[in-house]
């Protein structure tokens, strides 16, 4: 008697499931066309992270290529360099998300309060250019700026007597983080910026008269009225950014450190991987850790989602 | 307005300062790939040009403007960033204003399902495959459709609507619109600064890939200008490879490598992306402060 | 009400997966399933119909054609005067497929997807190798008996060389030799050597005390400009006879009828000894690990280096020379014979080397209609016709027929129109796929004996006198790099990591000679402990099958 009950029960439910979902058949044909979009284009491949448990070969293709189990992992895990290259990934990333993703903000809101028109478009258009430079030209202003003969930080440095001989930045391996977290902020913090300023310009004029008249000074009216109206702007994207921990850079420092003395330093998870995998055709291997990545990623997603929607602000 | 204490002035003050400091360290590189371009390249090997080009010559960009390709690369460029843009914000705005709303069923799942895709992919043998059974291959469009619907970009949508004030749809509901109907005649008109942005992202996504067609078209003559770049600049770094060669093919090389010069590199990359950076200015003036207010109120 | 919804969630994404798994095993199968199919016309014997072979010209040919490397672009075949002629005359027709910048992948793609260009122009090693192995080339012995240029200029040893495991040829060589080149050696700023009195260099500690003298007396001058860091490696020859700089490259030392490790063999050690002692002193480039190629050209173009040890160092030397030779006369490059250890034999010091089978390979595949024609069509190209049209343009303006021993004769435009002349070669650079390099040397050389002293080229002057003696012949330890993700190979990237570190390590951290030591002992140990042993034993193995089929 019971299972025929509940058996009735779920028809009942996906019939009225159904139902409802028929009636709001406007609100769901926004979504549906786009989600089987995303499902062709996205899930379909999605085999293939499965060559992560395969002997993987371009020539004999996915369905004829040997099965391996965790063999791939367990390399990976293995490798004498895990430990270092996870070090690594997790040690730029945080330098990243505490010092390169606030920066972005602090430059909108420091354009905001700009009320010269000119100025502000000037400066806003001019910090958004290097975006547009290829890592290969940007590191190669890097290198040439910290170079040892004729570097201008050496010359700078020398002729305020801070130091004797010109110092030799991309060979010593305590520098490295520095000078990387610094040439990425360089190159995005304008570009970052334009997202943080379409929120800031959503912000009513109003509330700033009214608190003006108040008495509250600038800086009472940053940290009291810009800051939380853009509050679920920032709180998304540091979601994302938590999500992303595990990339912590690819061409930035494939190109920064081409010094090997660096590696102990520079080799992360993508580097890594474009190195073993990618150049020598090692797919499985490479998938392999792409899908560990992944895994660590979306668990890491779903923490800062959870701890985010106290805030009321969350993804999903 | 009137009353402005020495605090804020204070705070006035150094902005100014430290905005003036950052645009000069970032214009400096910018500008100097420009000098560089400008410049002759054999005089720009002695080094030393800075801010002003020593030689100056038009030769880098005459020799650009005569490649062919390299002017054909910039129309297809061109017309796949303005559709890819076009359809892209259409599809994704759709998307994640169906996303914003709170009644819809499934919205969690849906959601779920959009971010998995952004951590975990295939990789790229089974989405050429896909893409190769479907037709796409050597196409216009493989550079438009598989990009149509960003993730990231639904995202960031989404979270702007949620923002939205929520009386504003009622009253529109009220007036008999569907949601359809509100998204097009209340949503988007108020979403300026947001779609300024996105679109904005996705031009230059659209504009700067290279890797899509490298992949997908062989073609010559379908291929985005920023593919070309991207060989030229790699003629550039070349010598990474060399180390590996015997010395006999690394003086054959050099004699090819002769062809491209630095300054024909930066001429080029000047041509590639000016286009697209003067799109921002256009852009920059849905950045006032209170656009969406000040639309509200009529 | 969470409790109901977890089930459907999970219920979602399984059928999300099985129905991603089902729809990628149709397309994954649709491709394995088309996938190795020669087909039959190619594999038909083409040899039964030995004698009527094609001649170009009569029959249009037409063929798709692919570098393997990010930075070729194939330019468009006709729009320069030699490929117009090609295509006019000989009816032969190419179209490029892009790279894109990207080859890595997009050979691997095309490999997946079946969608092979009718030749492939690369490098000669594992990917070619594998295409191979898994029957996507073409043999070309059958051909090889009917055309007459590949088989008389490249020779049998070299062709022997190139053939594949299975003992049949498939790469159609470019740039082979018979005879020595290559620029690696030692470059010297002339006027900074007369002005400190012209001391001797023929010592790695003659070498060391210029370079202090240098530094004392020209403080803004780097005294050894290394490059890219092939600098260091080059100083390796110095220290033993026989010991190019390959060794370094190889990370394998050849003793008696094995190949050692490169972490323990005396003249990699003393080099990097001496190299840290150049780089402590601040004799040698600092940023030799890290800087790019403009700041060496623009050091070397400007005469702001005193010695310059490279590869190739030929390359940046005419230019430099030619720019300071035009503000003062007396200055300018010149060469000298590659330095030595105190108690070798000079005449056995090799800076470079130099091998029979040049630099890269064409191979054709079995996506090609009639690669016979094809094979005639690079036979052709490789010939002394074929070498002129690509080299020079057409019969009739730079060139005019041969002379009684073959050679292209040059005609009076060829010295009035150097710039002329510079525009048709510079066309076709990227067409040089089957290069003669005895033809062309040959040639050349024989042209230059016809000019009076001060007009000869600045280059072919060093490589006559020094550089082609001093390189030494490598042939026997082509192809000895394993397949990427064979074990070996995998050992091999392990390997190299190591070696890289180690050998930074060694020049820029040590402080002094015995910490070199101590450095590259713990690489040696570290290397053992990843297979290295296994590694020289394969390459080993490699090289003394090379051995045996050069005696063929």
């Amino acid at each position: 008697m019971t299972p025929i009950t509940i058996k009735k029960d779920q028809k009942l439910k996906t019939n009225s499931l159904m139902r409802r979902m028929f009636k709001q058949w406007d609100i769901q044909m926004m979504v549906i066309p786009a989600l089987i979009f995303v499902f062709v284009f996205s899930y379909i491949p999605m085999y293939g992270v499965l060559m992560a448990f395969q002997d993987y070969s371009i020539y004999k293709g996915f369905l004829h290529s040997p099965w391996v189990g965790f063999k791939h992992f367990e390399m990976f895990f293995n490798a004498p360099e895990f430990w270092t290259i996870m070090r690594n990934t997790l040690v730029i990333s945080l330098l990243k998300l505490f010092i390169g993703f606030p920066a972005p903000i602090i430059l909108a809101l420091m354009l905001n309060e700009v009320r010269k028109a000119s100025f502000k478009r000037v400066v806003q258009t001019i910090s958004y250019l290097p975006h547009f430079l290829s890592w290969v030209i940007v590191s190669g202003f890097v290198v040439s700026l910290l170079s040892t003969d004729n570097g201008s930080i050496n010359i700078l440095l020398q002729s305020v007597h801070l130091i004797k001989e010109p110092i030799n930045f991309l060979a010593i391996p305590e520098y490295f983080w520095s000078i990387l977290v610094t040439t990425g902020i360089w190159k995005e913090i304008g570009f970052g910026s334009i997202v943080y300023l379409a929120a800031i310009a959503g912000v009513d004029p109003h509330i700033y008269e009214a608190a003006s008249i108040d008495g509250a000074s600038r800086l009472k009216q940053i940290i009291n009225i810009t800051v939380p109206s853009i509050i679920p702007v920032i709180v998304i994207f540091m979601i994302l950014a938590i999500g992303n921990l595990l990339s912590a850079g690819f061409e930035d420092i494939l190109l920064l450190a081409t010094n090997p003395v660096l590696r102990d330093v520079s080799d992360v998870l993508d580097t890594y991987v474009y190195r073993i995998g990618i150049q020598n055709s090692r797919y499985s291997y490479a998938t392999a850790a792409g899908l560990f990545k992944a895994v660590i990623s979306v668990g890491m997603l779903t923490l800062a989602n959870l701890v985010a929607r106290r805030s009321g602000n969350s993804l999903w | 307005m009137s009353r402005t204490s020495f605090g804020d002035k204070m705070l006035s003050f150094s902005i100014y300062f430290l905005l003036t400091i950052l645009a000069f360290v970032t214009f400096y590189p910018f500008w100097n790939a420009a000098v560089v371009s400008f410049n002759n390249g054999t005089d720009t090997i002695l080094g030393g040009v800075t801010f002003w080009p020593r030689d100056f010559t038009l030769d880098n960009y005459e020799i650009v403007f005569q490649d062919k390709r390299l002017m054909n690369g910039f129309i297809i460029s061109v017309l796949r960033t303005i559709s890819g843009t076009v359809l892209a914000i259409l599809a994704t705005a759709i998307l994640a204003y169906g996303m914003s709303r709170r009644e819809l069923i499934g919205r969690k799942y849906y959601m779920i399902m959009c971010i998995v895709t952004m951590y975990f992919s295939g990789g790229l043998i089974p989405s050429f495959l896909l893409i190769r059974s479907l037709g796409l291959m050597n196409t216009f469009w493989v550079m438009v459709i598989p990009g149509i619907i960003s993730v990231w970009n639904m995202i960031v949508f989404r979270t702007f609507f949620l923002a939205l004030p929520v009386g504003l749809e009622e009253s529109a509901k009220i007036d008999g619109s569907n949601n359809w109907g509100v998204l097009f005649r209340i949503v988007l008109p108020l979403s300026g600064p947001v779609i300024a942005t996105l679109s904005l992202f996705t031009a230059i996504y659209h504009w700067n890939d290279w890797f899509t067609a490298s992949i997908y078209i062989n073609n010559i003559d379908l291929l985005p200008i920023q593919t070309k770049l991207q060989q030229i600049l790699n003629s550039n770094i070349m010598s990474d490879q060399m180390g590996q060669m015997d010395s006999a093919a690394l003086g054959r090389m050099a004699q090819m490598k002769s062809v491209t010069t630095k300054s024909l590199s930066m001429a080029t990359m000047m041509v590639a992306t000016l286009p697209i950076i003067c799109v921002y200015p256009f852009v920059q003036k849905y950045f006032v402060k209170g656009v969406l207010v000040g639309s509200l109120k009529e | 009400m969470a409790k109901q919804r977890r089930p459907r969630l999970l219920l979602l994404i399984t059928a999300l997966m099985v129905l991603s798994l089902l729809a990628g095993c149709g397309s994954g199968g649709n491709d394995s399933a088309n996938k190795p199919v020669p087909s039959p016309e190619n594999t038909s014997n083409e040899g039964g119909k030995a004698g009527d072979a094609i001649v170009l010209g009569e029959k249009p040919l037409e063929f798709s054609f692919y570098g393997n490397y990010d930075w070729y672009s194939m330019p468009v075949w006709g729009d320069d005067l030699a490929t117009k002629w090609i295509k006019d005359d000989k009816k032969v027709n190419v179209t490029g497929i892009n790279s894109g910048g990207n080859t890595k992948q997009k050979l691997n793609t095309m490999i997946v997807s079946d969608d092979l260009p009718d030749v492939i122009w690369g490098d000669r090693g594992a990917d070619i190798e594998n295409m191979r192995a898994n029957g996507l080339l073409v043999p070309l012995d059958d051909y090889l008996d009917k055309y007459p240029n590949l088989k008389k200029w490249a020779g049998e040893s070299t062709l022997n060389m190139l053939r594949s495991p299975d003992g049949k040829l498939y790469q159609f060589p470019n740039w082979y030799t018979s005879q020595p080149n290559g620029n690696a050696g030692y470059l010297v700023n002339k006027k900074i050597y007369e002005d400190l009195g012209s001391p001797p260099l023929e010592t790695t500690e003659d070498l060391y005390q210029y370079l202090k003298l240098v530094k004392e007396k020209y403080p803004n001058v780097v005294p050894l400009e290394v490059g890219q860091k092939e600098g260091i490696d080059i100083l390796a020859s110095a220290f033993a006879e026989n010991h190019p700089y390959r060794f370094n490259l190889m990370m394998a030392v050849p003793e008696g009828n094995e190949l050692k490790s490169i972490f323990t063999d005396s003249a990699f050690r003393e080099s990097l000894q001496y190299s840290n002692k150049l780089y402590r002193e601040k004799l040698m480039t600092q940023d030799a690990f890290s800087q790019t190629k403009d700041p060496v050209q623009e050091k070397v173009t400007t005469g702001r280096i005193a010695v310059f040890a490279s590869s190739s160092p030929t390359e940046f030397g005419v230019m430099g020379d030619s720019l300071l030779k035009a503000q003062d006369p007396d200055a300018g490059y010149i060469m000298i014979w590659p330095v030595h250890k105190e108690g070798l034999d000079k005449n056995k010091i090799f800076p470079g080397d130099y091998n029979q089978l040049g630099w890269n390979v064409s191979v054709i595949t079995k996506a090609a209609k009639d690669p016979e024609a094809i094979f005639a069509f690079l036979d052709w190209l490789t010939g002394p016709e074929g070498q002129s049209v690509s080299m020079w343009g057409p019969e009739g303006l730079y060139w005019n027929g041969m002379d009684q021993d073959g050679s292209t004769i040059f005609t009076d435009k060829y010295t009035s129109d150097p710039e002329g002349l510079a525009k048709v070669m510079d066309s076709t650079v990227n067409f040089q796929w089957a290069g003669n390099t005895v033809y062309v040397d040959g040639v050349k050389s024989k042209f230059e004996q016809t000019l009076p002293e001060e007009k000869r080229n600045w280059e072919t002057r060093w490589q006559l006198e020094i550089t082609w003696k001093t390189q030494y012949n490598t042939t026997e330890f082509v192809n000895l790099d394993p397949a990427g993700d064979s074990e070996e190979g995998i050992i091999s990237q392990s390997v190299f990591g190591i070696y890289e570190q180690a050998r930074s390590k060694a020049v820029l951290s040590a402080k002094n000679e015995e910490e070199v030591l101590a450095i590259l002992d713990q690489a040696e140990k570290d290397a053992q402990k990843v297979g290295y042993d296994k590694l020289l034993k394969y390459k080993t193995e490699k090289w003394q099958e090379n051995l045996k089929n050069m005696k063929q």
